[in-house]
């Protein structure tokens, strides 16, 4: 017997399939959202294969759990939380094994960025869309898991700060501070890559 | 500015301030020129950085990265699981009816020992042997019979083939 075309069937449609076992839908769903899956994960960690490895256990864990799939969010947005949850579970396992990243050591330590000067000139302007993703991968490459993760929540996943809090585990006040940082170290990265660039 | 205020600019920025304190930093802002610097710089970083991850792409294969979910989805539910659990309630059924139906059988063996004994007629000897979840045994010496009720779980082909025998 041929395999059903799901191609025109809705995300809820493929959810109801799914839970009844077809992997057939469920394969549908991972075509259509691997690639927001895998972004979201590689934007966090930072590394290819350990983006992919996750994103897969990501899907695996949403297999199992299409039980409490309520539709209350779509399901994209269900299934980037979850690929967010192991990647903060991945990262505090990281941390726990290795010591703290130069730039967590900083924000503890008085608080860099609040005597950084302020840049008058924006370091993105005239940038070709392209350029100015590379630069942006590369400045957030240079920020400590936490710094980009609150910057990931915040600007990828439109997250307010209290959301952000809960995901995370910290303080409002944390996510303030942390998101305050992140934009400044990242104004000041972006400023080095345009110097380096022109020279 | 300190640092209270360069924070409350940024929640002006992501809008996170109630409406009074909103017209208040604006108001502010109109009239500094420190804080209108610092605004634009986190407007700038901000916007720069919204949707730049648009364009990742998973630099797999489809087949590829879905044959390794759909072996993990494979090894933790064996195909035919979610089919056999629909069968779960005729199962327990099933199961239930295995000690009921030994229960009864020592009933109906109690009654007609009883007669035996009772009603005069040969040696009226018998003997029953009860092992819980395995056989029930009705021996009648008077008629030289014995009755032996297996009740293994219903799934055991043995149990299946052969529930009840008659020794001579």
């Amino acid at each position: 017997m041929a395999d059903k075309d799901y191609s025109s069937t809705d995300d809820q449609a493929l959810v109801g399939a799914a839970r009844q076992g077809d992997t057939r839908a469920f394969e549908e769903l991972v075509v259509r959202h691997r690639d927001k899956i895998y972004a979201r994960a590689f934007s966090m960690l930072r590394n290819d294969q350990e983006a992919i490895d996750l994103s897969q256990e990501a899907w695996v864990k949403g297999w199992q759990r299409l039980n409490q799939f309520q539709g209350e969010s779509s399901f994209g947005t269900w299934m980037t939380r979850i690929v967010i949850n192991l990647c903060l579970d991945d990262l505090r396992r990281q941390k726990r094994q290795r010591t703290d990243s130069m730039e967590a050591i900083e924000e503890e330590s008085g608080g860099v960025e609040r005597q950084m000067p302020i840049l008058e000139v924006n370091p993105t302007a005239g940038l070709e869309r392209a350029e100015l993703r590379k630069r942006i991968d590369r400045a957030l490459g240079q920020l400590s898991h936490e710094h980009r993760t609150v910057l990931v929540l915040h600007e990828f996943e439109e997250m307010e700060y209290k959301q952000i809090a809960k995901t995370m585990e910290c303080s409002i006040g944390t996510v303030m501070s942390r998101l305050f940082y992140a934009r400044r170290k990242l104004a000041v990265l972006l400023t080095d890559l345009k110097k380096e660039s022109s020279t | 500015m300190n640092y209270e205020e360069q924070l409350k600019l940024q929640s002006f920025l992501d809008g996170e301030l109630p409406e009074g304190d909103a017209r208040e930093v604006a108001a502010w802002v109109a009239r500094d020129k420190q804080a209108a610097g610092l605004l634009a710089e986190l407007r700038h970083t901000r916007e720069a950085v919204a949707g730049s991850d648009q364009a990742v792409r998973l630099p797999e294969s489809r087949e590829f990265y879905w044959s390794k979910i759909q072996r993990e989805i494979a090894r933790l539910e064996p195909a035919g699981t979610r089919e056999a659990r629909a069968f779960s309630l005729w199962d327990y059924l099933r199961r239930l009816a295995v000690p009921a139906t030994a229960l009864a059988l020592v009933a109906i063996a109690g009654f007609v020992a009883n007669r035996g004994l009772t009603g005069g007629g040969g040696t009226g000897v018998t003997e029953f042997s009860v092992s819980v979840g395995e056989a029930l045994t009705y021996r009648d010496y008077a008629a030289g019979a014995t009755l032996v009720w297996l009740s293994y779980p219903a799934d055991n082909e043995v149990a299946q083939n052969s529930s009840s025998a008659t020794l001579p």
